[in-house]
């Protein structure tokens, strides 16, 4: 049972973290764009 | 306002997001219902996440070609983009197959990794698109060196038919189980598999799209800080 939970945890908390670091650097990049364009669009 | 940043793409987004938890909620539920295998016990259930990650991770290749081609032949950028979000995409999938594998093989095999040529494969695979990913990273924003990973990314994916059919290929030699057929799975063990597919499948083109807009904002950003250094040359 052992090895099956670990198949699954990894594969959850990978595609998990993957997709938050995705969702928190394109945060950071359009705060950043917002702030670096001239109308602050 | 970006157009990921509009109401309806947040709504979008969220709804999208709502609908694959529902589909991995279902995958879940259909996984720890499923029958026990009469040989292999409750280890078998691995079955149902380790060969949709290879599919994810095929896809991921697949897409990696598609976006050089177009890249090739029209000479957009944003084919270019796509072609790198998807290998990275395809990577990261390839890299749980190749965690759940061994994962399983320790269980049945008692050993984590043997050279398999089904495995053997899949390794150089999986070397291939990281080797893709690091050319890429090096050499950002160079034209030749895109170009050049166009090609590279169309010819890698010619190891994706040696990787699914080594078995066969390999015949007697192959430790790996056989290809999944049309009836070669128990009563009951269709619907998870089935499952598994979809909601993997979906969670490869979510964060494909999430990398690829990822992508776009970085080309953005890198354009608006040029543009600012020059605005701010005397």
């Amino acid at each position: 049972m052992s090895y099956v939970v670990a198949a699954y945890g990894v594969t959850l908390a990978a595609l998990l973290g993957y997709g938050l670091a995705l969702a928190s650097a394109a945060r950071t990049l359009r705060a950043e764009i917002s702030r670096a364009r001239p109308n602050g669009g | 306002m970006s157009d990921a940043n509009r109401p309806g793409m947040r709504r979008w987004k969220r709804a999208t997001a709502v609908a694959l938890a529902l589909l991995a909620a279902a995958w879940a539920w259909t996984v720890w219902h499923a029958p026990l295998d009469s040989v292999q016990g409750v280890i078998q259930k691995i079955l149902y996440v380790h060969p949709p990650l290879a599919f994810a991770a095929y896809a991921g290749f697949i897409g990696t070609a598609i976006g050089g081609a177009l890249f090739l032949a029209r000479g957009h950028e944003h084919f270019d983009r796509f072609a790198a979000a998807s290998a990275e995409v395809g990577v990261v999938f390839s890299t749980l197959m190749l965690l759940t594998g061994p994962i399983w093989a320790k269980g049945t095999w008692g050993k984590w990794w043997t050279w398999d040529p089904r495995l053997t494969v899949t390794l150089l695979l999986y070397l291939t698109y990281v080797a893709y990913l690091l050319l890429r990273g090096f050499t950002e924003g160079n034209e030749r060196a895109a170009r050049f990973a166009a090609v590279y990314g169309i010819l890698g994916s010619a190891l994706i038919p040696l990787n699914y059919y080594a078995i066969e290929l390999f015949g007697s030699r192959a430790l790996h189980p056989d290809n999944l057929q049309r009836g070669s799975l128990g009563e009951g063990m269709g619907l998870p598999f089935l499952l598994g597919v979809l909601a993997t499948l979906a969670a490869f083109a979510f964060l494909l799209v999430r990398r690829f807009e990822l992508g776009e904002l970085r080309a953005l950003h890198a354009e608006l800080s040029a543009r600012a250094a020059l605005r701010e040359e005397p």
